[in-house]
């Protein structure tokens, strides 16, 4: 049998019809899908890398512990990983392949603020949801329709209250040192206003992250003989600084967010150094049921406060989806609220709430990181924070407000 | 600002002598084997976890784990060239350069899935710095700068002096001439890939001294080294020595004039100056 040329010979049309199917297939592959695809986006790797496998893990257990239970609008959940390599170019990789290829409604656990600020864009085109942990305050200001929810006190509240910490504790000059990040800047302006209503010195220098020794900035920024310094960075380059600091023979106090000043940086430095320091984070609900629940899940006593966050998103995710009858991003963003806040009954799991949904009832999810209230750009309203004071190369608990 | 200049002046130095020896042995790969070599990053790390390995699990001083950091970086540089970048070398310098640059992913990984990714310091005593009137220097970065120093002094003897040296510095100036005078260049490819890699994990131990170290330590050090060896000339192991110090300096000393946080943009703007005006760099290319 022969087979004339011309009847493989495409036309224009078929071209176009072949071209069009290739470009739509994500979405056709989508279709084929039997269930229902969540995505988590945890730094696996890199400086966030302490924190993304357990992140990852606790928005796992929920999902598992649905499925087992009969699953979520009588389907099960597939649940994609992906590493954001603590990097914003390997983030969008891991965001379009999560989007493109897995086609997942929700992407839960970025991190660090400038991924979040890199992948939101992209999941607010696409009509998913993104759950963060991100704390730069320039993110839910994005024009992000609603596509954004995080559980992570923004950076303007988390400066402002450590701030008036420092204030408190009696700065008579004070200076924030800290890497290129979203919330630099911010940082700076924030302490500067209230350095200034309380008629003390401050000083500011912003460095270049990754750089293995900051001594020349540390001489810069102790020209203004500060007596209370906040560090603004992430865990790598605060171990440098702390170090130069204290090489340089500086007496006064040190405060630190507790993701840069973790237990992985009191390891690798001595306690001479880290003696005296402060930190401060948003504190989770330690008292709640949900806490207990994720606690539990990851087989530790204590839980970090971004294990606890995507523990929340997990849940919110499910009942969002439960309560609107469909696990699409538009409707998990639509009835975000509805289940998050209200009058409903207080649930701290999602099997609790699909059990009320499921009677007809209307739940207000109280996670393991707080309240989870949104307020209208998706930040979360009423959360406590704990202040430590390193004492012996540990933590301990200084005040909480 | 500029009384900070004196200061300044002095971080510069200690960071460039750190920064030379990566830069020796980039160079010197370079010189012998025609092509840069980029694991030079993920060497750097293995270095710098042998000698953590060394004082931390073993609690062994600093000299020897400077030693296990040198031999172990060496190996893996041997190994490494001989499994990945030896057989790829007949198709060009750039396919071996970018093949470096994927072995030093894979080399990293590794590091990362027997370590993990925490941040690790090593077990030294840690002390505050010394004043010399205005300047204040730290006793520990006083002992590195003097073992970069011994080493720098002890690779210029072996290339000056030594038979190996000599054979080396042959095959960098004209491999078929070499060959001829019955050199073998394959021998002398991996005697330069041990050393090369060897003096890198030095160089990755020394900085994480300094510091702390995780599974990115040598990846941060890549451009500065990459500026040092173009800036000096590529090849040229003097050029790498003068190169370093000219990027470390002119790093420490950019705070004058910069933000802090454009401290990387000495680096990149060396190379561009260095490439636009003296593309062989500062002392050309002749391997010594």
């Amino acid at each position: 049998m022969t087979i004339s040329r011309l009847t493989f010979a495409p036309s224009r049309r078929t071209v176009l019809a072949g071209a069009a199917a290739l470009i739509a297939s994500p979405a056709i592959l989508r279709a084929q899908s039997d269930g229902i695809t969540f995505g988590t986006l945890t730094p696996l790797t890199g400086v966030g890398g302490t924190y993304g496998p357990s992140m990852r893990d606790a928005a796992a257990s929920v999902f598992t512990a649905v499925s087992q239970a009969g699953g979520l609008l009588g389907q099960q959940i597939d649940l994609v990983s992906e590493d954001t390599q603590t990097n914003p170019e390997a983030a969008v990789r891991a965001v379009r392949k999560l989007i493109d290829v897995d086609g997942v409604s929700v992407v839960i656990g970025t991190w660090a603020s400038s991924i979040t600020t890199a992948v939101a864009p992209l999941c607010w085109e696409n009509g998913v949801m993104l759950f963060t942990v991100s704390g730069a305050d320039s993110i839910t200001r994005l024009p992000h329709m609603g596509y954004i929810a995080r559980t992570q006190p923004n950076s303007i509240l988390q400066i402002q209250v450590a701030g008036e910490f420092m204030l408190r504790q009696g700065a008579t000059g004070m200076a924030w040192i800290g890497p290129q990040t979203p919330f630099a800047q911010s940082s700076i302006d924030i302490l500067a206003e209230q350095a200034g209503a309380a008629g003390i010195e401050m000083e500011s220098l912003i460095y270049e992250a990754d750089k293995s020794t900051y001594r020349s900035e540390i001489d810069t920024i102790m020209r203004s003989n500060p007596d209370f310094i906040m560090l603004g960075g992430y865990a790598a380059d605060s171990t440098v600084v702390l170090r130069d600091i204290w090489q340089a023979g500086y007496e006064g106090r040190i405060i630190g967010p507790a993701y840069a000043v973790n237990p992985t940086v009191l390891e690798a430095l001595p306690n001479d150094v880290t003696e005296g320091v402060y930190t401060w984070e948003g504190a989770p609900d330690v008292t709640g049921g949900a806490y207990a629940n994720v606690r539990a899940a990851l087989g530790v006593d204590v839980v970090d406060p971004y294990s606890a966050q995507t523990y929340d998103h997990a849940n919110l995710a499910v009942l969002a989806a439960a309560a609107a009858g469909d696990a699409g991003g538009p409707a998990i963003r639509d009835s975000l609220r509805s289940i998050s806040q209200g009058d409903g009954t207080q649930v701290s799991d999602a099997l609790a709430g699909l059990e009320v949904l499921a009677n007809g009832g209307s739940v207000n999810y109280t996670g393991a990181s707080g309240p989870c209230d949104f307020d209208g750009i998706g930040d979360i309203t009423g959360t406590q924070f704990l202040f430590n004071q390193i004492s012996g190369g540990s933590p301990s608990e200084f005040e909480r407000v | 600002m500029l009384d900070l200049l004196p200061q300044f002046l002095a971080n510069g130095i200690i960071t460039g002598a750190l920064l030379a020896l990566p830069a020796i042995g980039f160079t010197a790969i370079f010189a012998v084997l025609r092509f840069p070599n980029f694991a030079v990053a993920s060497h750097a790390t293995v270095g710098a976890f042998a000698g953590l390995v060394v004082n931390v699990t073993w609690g062994l001083p600093a000299v020897p784990s400077l030693m296990s950091a040198f031999l172990v970086a060496g190996l893996v540089g041997v190994i490494s060239d001989e499994v990945a970048l030896k057989p790829l070398r007949k198709y060009g310098a750039l396919t071996t350069a970018i093949a470096s640059i994927a072995l030093t992913i894979v080399i990293e990984n590794i590091i990362r899935f027997f370590f993990g990714n925490d941040l690790r310091g090593y077990d030294l005593p840690l002390v505050r710095d010394i004043r010399f009137g205005e300047i204040r220097v730290n006793p520990q970065q006083l002992e590195n700068l003097a073992l970069a120093v011994v080493i720098m002094i002890v690779v210029f003897a072996a290339l000056k002096f030594t038979r190996m040296g000599k054979a080396m510095r042959a095959v960098a100036d004209n491999p078929d001439l070499a060959d001829l005078k019955g050199i073998d260049a394959v021998l002398v490819g991996r005697i330069v890939a041990f050393a090369g890699m060897g003096l890198v994990g030095v160089g990755g131990m020394l900085f994480g001294l300094g510091t702390s170290i995780d599974p990115l330590t040598g990846f941060r050090f890549i451009l500065p080294i990459f500026a040092a060896a173009v800036v000096g000339g590529l090849g040229s192991v003097p050029g790498a020595v003068v190169g370093a110090m000219i990027v470390g300096i002119g790093e420490e000393m950019s705070a004058l004039v910069l933000e802090p946080a454009y401290k990387s943009a000495v680096g990149f703007l060396a190379i561009v100056l260095v490439l636009t005006f003296r593309p062989r760099g500062l002392l050309g290319e002749r391997a010594y």
